[in-house]
């Protein structure tokens, strides 16, 4: 007779989760392959509607990047994939995974497919916008500080708007003003990379937003397990 | 009279009267001149937004912690005050600025942090509103209504963090307030009375979520059984135009003020008699 299986620890769960996310993502493809195209278009209409001015959309470039991908990556956040249905929930629970062990798997889910889509977006924004790109390593830390946070925070938009009629109009009233910090942050760290001053204190800024919002998502998500 | 009937509304009204008093009779600034009086109405708004949210975290920690439903009413109820009352501090700045910075708006932190405060809260509310079951409203928006608060200190402390055309803390800062006496009494008079309204509008508001509980509840039994810095300027004429931004903004406080606390008011009467009628 062989011993029992000792139980996964709830960091093997949460990659297991986000790799069941990722792989139904992989086949709806709506994050990769309808929304990043969409923020795409959005980058491309921009200058339509400001003016084709090069000097200026220069300078604009890098911030409507950001706002690209903090609009359009609540949307990655919200998409119909990361629905889970009753019995899926279900069967979860029933495996003992907890409340916050599921969110945190969706939110990691969530931050790979915002890198995903920043990586894609990325390169658009410099053909389209051509910025000034001295100290680009800086932006590295800042699309991931980006992609963990609005993870986080679109896992716990989702959770709170799970099971309503208007969650996908919700979530992202609930999740864009709470990532300001965020937009900021990105923002600045290329502009203050720019002009030979240190871009620490965006990317500590932008640290402890997602410090904050993990916490608060690790203290509460417990609470809303029991709202279903 | 009980203090939970009309002696609050009346003490209020005295309270209203006196701080209006006491912001036409304070000092004009140097300055600013009659413009300054803009801030006997504009800072306690802003103020009760603040504590307005700290009550709404306050009641959603202890609806998560004790499940009363008293405590979910008194969340919601001090949320949508606070949402009247950022909207209001928004638009008394907005007068404000006009003839101070040129502008009726600035990107400037403390504004750009307000507003995004102020649609906050409407998320909050919206997310109340899109949610039908009772308990699972009380504790989506409990949570909600925790993390939401975050927004509170950044707006407090953006005008310290970031270079900003709004004036730093001029009370709350550590030492003799950076004000004159006279004009800091006048400030703390409206912020009394200021309180006191909040608190006949918070009470409305509590009112008002019980009288609708009230309802869902007579509604759902009926369907059973058949089938919503200063310092003072002695002796100085303004000009007329200072005087008429003044009117104006207090025109805005005091309309918005009377006009929320008698839309609460409306709106619990009709619930109440809805109510009646599915008895």
């Amino acid at each position: 007779m062989t011993a029992p299986a000792a139980a996964p620890t709830p960091l093997r769960q949460c990659l297991e989760l986000a790799r069941k996310d990722l792989r139904a993502e992989a086949r709806a493809g709506e994050a990769l392959l309808v929304t990043a195209p969409f923020g795409a278009v959005a980058l491309l209409l921009v200058p339509l509607a400001v003016g084709t001015d090069t000097p200026l959309l220069r300078e604009l470039g890098p911030g409507l990047f950001w706002v690209v991908v903090l609009l359009f990556g609540v949307l990655v956040t919200l998409r119909a994939s990361a629905v889970d249905g009753p019995a899926q929930l279900e069967l979860l629970r029933l495996c003992g995974i907890t409340a916050t062990t599921r969110l945190f798997g969706r939110a990691l889910a969530n931050a790979a497919l915002l890198l995903g889509v920043q990586v894609l977006l990325a390169p658009v924004a410099v053909v389209l916008y051509d910025p000034d790109l001295s100290g680009w390593p800086w932006l590295l830390p800042a699309m991931l500080l980006v992609a963990v946070g609005l993870g986080v925070l679109g896992a716990l938009a989702d959770a709170v708007a799970q099971g309503l009629a208007e969650r996908t109009t919700l979530g992202p009233l609930l999740v864009a003003p709470l990532a300001v910090p965020l937009l900021l942050g990105a923002t600045q760290v290329l502009a203050a990379a720019r002009y030979d001053r240190g871009p620490w204190p965006w990317l500590l800024l932008m640290a402890t937003a997602v410090l904050v919002v993990t916490l608060a998502a690790a203290l509460c998500a417990a609470h809303l397990e029991e709202a279903r | 009279m009980t203090l939970s009937g009309a002696r609050l509304p009346a003490v209020a009204g005295v309270a209203v009267a006196a701080g209006l008093a006491g912001a036409l009779l304070a000092p004009p600034d140097r300055l600013q001149g009659e413009l300054v009086r803009l801030m006997y109405v504009h800072v306690p708004a802003a103020w009760l937004a603040f504590l307005a949210f700290a009550i709404t975290l306050v009641a959603s920690i202890g609806w998560l912690w004790r499940r009363r439903p008293g405590a979910d009413r008194v969340a919601a109820a001090s949320a949508e005050v606070g949402v009247f009352f950022t909207g209001l501090a928004i638009a008394l700045g907005s007068i404000w600025g006009k003839p101070t910075w040129g502008v009726w708006w600035t990107w400037d932190p403390r504004l750009v942090t307000t507003a995004l405060m102020f649609f906050v809260y409407l998320g909050y509310l919206a997310l109340r509103r899109a949610t039908v079951d009772p308990v699972s409203r009380a504790r989506r928006s409990a949570v909600f209504g925790v993390v939401a608060f975050v927004q509170v200190p950044i707006v407090h402390l953006s005008v310290l963090w970031w270079r900003t055309l709004h004036q730093p803390p001029t009370v709350l800062q550590p030492g003799d307030p950076s004000i004159d006496h006279s004009m800091l009494a006048a400030l703390l008079g409206n912020l009394v009375a200021f309180t006191l309204v909040f608190a006949v509008l918070l009470r409305e508001r509590v009112r008002l979520a019980a009288a609708e509980d009230a309802l869902e509840t007579a509604e759902e039994s009926a369907a059973a059984i058949s089938p919503a810095m200063r310092c003072p300027r002695r002796g100085w004429r303004a000009p007329v135009s200072e005087w008429a931004w003044v009117v104006l903004g207090y025109s805005v406080a005091y309309g918005a003020l009377g006009g929320y606390l008698a839309l609460l008011v409306r709106r619990r009467v009709r619930v109440r008699w809805r109510a009646g009628q599915s008895r």
